[in-house]
């Protein structure tokens, strides 16, 4: 944790440092260095102060006089001093202080009060994403297993389908090797029927043609009888001769 | 024959014997049951219901009235008016079965395609009752479908001599 503190630090300094700008560099520019040399202006050997002093220095330079030179060069060094300006990137020290602190507090209230919820929620979501990617995995495996169970499944089907057509192809061959059996027990006995049929219709029109000439032989001589059997004495005689076969089985 | 008709005949015979003309009663019976049978007019009005008792009765009497006995006429009245005309022939038989074992005779219901002759039907008793074994009454039924010959029935016991019973015969060989 301080390590982490220490990089926080560390890299709000660095922004702060690289991200200054002569802006915000408050306080003695390059003029105001200038307007305050010229204002402080003061020479050994030359009247008046200020600007005064310097626009002595320029008549006295410019007359050659004794030593003016040299002061020139030194007046016109310091001027040059005034280029070397503050860093205008380094902020003014205040200014490090105060934002330095500010810093350190909105630090402290955030390790004291912001850092706690954040790791919370952090942890919550690292929770929350940690169960969502358990869940996934037990999901995925159930799915795996479903997978699995359905592919046994299937394949038993499969296995299942096979057998059975294998088993429908044998009964199928078992039937039509039945019924063609049994188509030739049929034929075989509709011809034995047929032969029969022809046999018993042979005996029946013999047995018919019998009973014709039987009927006709039978009517001629129930056509006789029947003009012999109209005389009653025919008729009598038939009666006396059933009464005598009477007697006669009782004497026997 | 139904338990019926052999009441009916009960009755008959108990009248007539009463009567002391049973043997009369039943041969006359018999004929007239034998009558019924060939026509089959009068058969039918005597068992038309629609036509009142009374009416019947009449029919009864006026075709029997001085050809039967009154015994008789009463008794086939009594059945017609009874409803039960149709059973006269099974109440004639029984009656005359009844006659004959009062007499301890037997009947043989003799059919013929002609009527017999007295001497042929005392020669056919005579017949009959040696072959039998014992003595019978002949109840003689011309029945022209014999064609010719005779078929006597006793009881259980057929003796067929008729030309009809020859041609079948002849008909079964052939």
């Amino acid at each position: 944790m301080i390590r982490r503190l220490l990089a926080a630090a560390s890299l709000v300094l660095a922004a702060v440092v690289f991200n200054a700008s002569v802006a915000g560099a408050v306080g003695e520019t390059v003029g105001s260095c200038i307007f305050e040399e010229l204002e402080e202006a003061s020479f050994a050997g030359i009247d008046g102060e200020g600007l005064d002093a310097v626009k002595n220095l320029k008549t006295a330079y410019k007359n050659e006089a004794e030593g003016a030179e040299d002061i020139k060069k030194d007046f016109e060094s310091d001027l040059e001093g005034c280029l070397d300006a503050p860093n205008p990137i380094l902020p003014e020290t205040t200014e490090i202080i105060w934002g330095g602190g500010a810093f350190v507090i909105l630090l402290v209230l955030m390790r004291w009060k912001l850092f706690p919820v954040v790791r919370n929620l952090m942890e919550q979501r690292t929770q929350r994403i940690q169960d969502s990617i358990d869940e996934a995995d037990k999901t995925m495996t159930e799915a795996a297993e479903v997978k699995a169970s359905y592919e046994a499944e299937l394949a038993d089907a499969k296995t299942e389908a096979a057998r059975i057509l294998d088993t429908a192809r044998e009964q199928a061959g078992v039937v039509r090797a039945d019924l063609q059996a049994k188509a030739e027990a049929d034929i075989a006995e509709m011809r034995e029927r047929a032969a029969l049929d022809v046999e018993a219709s042979k005996r029946q029109a013999i047995a018919d043609l019998q009973s014709e000439v039987a009927e006709i032989a039978l009517g001629a001589a129930e056509a006789v009888l029947g003009r012999t059997l109209e005389n009653p004495e025919v008729q009598h005689q038939l009666i006396d001769d059933y009464i005598a076969r009477v007697g006669a089985n009782q004497q026997d | 024959m139904s338990e019926r008709s052999a009441s009916y005949a009960n009755a008959v015979a108990a009248v007539a014997r009463a009567e002391g003309n049973l043997d009369m009663v039943s041969d006359e019976l018999f004929r007239v049951a034998r009558a019924i049978e060939h026509s089959d007019e009068l058969r039918m009005t005597l068992a038309d219901r629609q036509i009142p008792a009374a009416r019947r009765q009449q029919i009864v009497e006026d075709l029997l009235g001085g050809q039967a006995s009154d015994t008789t006429t009463a008794m086939v009245s009594m059945i017609v008016a009874s409803g039960r005309s149709a059973d006269i022939a099974g109440i004639a038989q029984h009656t005359v079965e009844l006659n004959a074992k009062d007499r301890g005779r037997s009947v043989a219901e003799v059919r013929a395609a002609v009527a017999l002759t007295q001497d042929q039907t005392q020669r056919l008793v005579s017949a009959l009752s040696a072959a039998t074994g014992h003595q019978v009454d002949v109840k003689v039924i011309v029945d022209p479908s014999v064609m010719g010959g005779v078929i006597a029935t006793i009881g259980d016991e057929v003796i067929d001599g008729s030309v009809r019973h020859r041609l079948s015969q002849l008909r079964d060989s052939m």
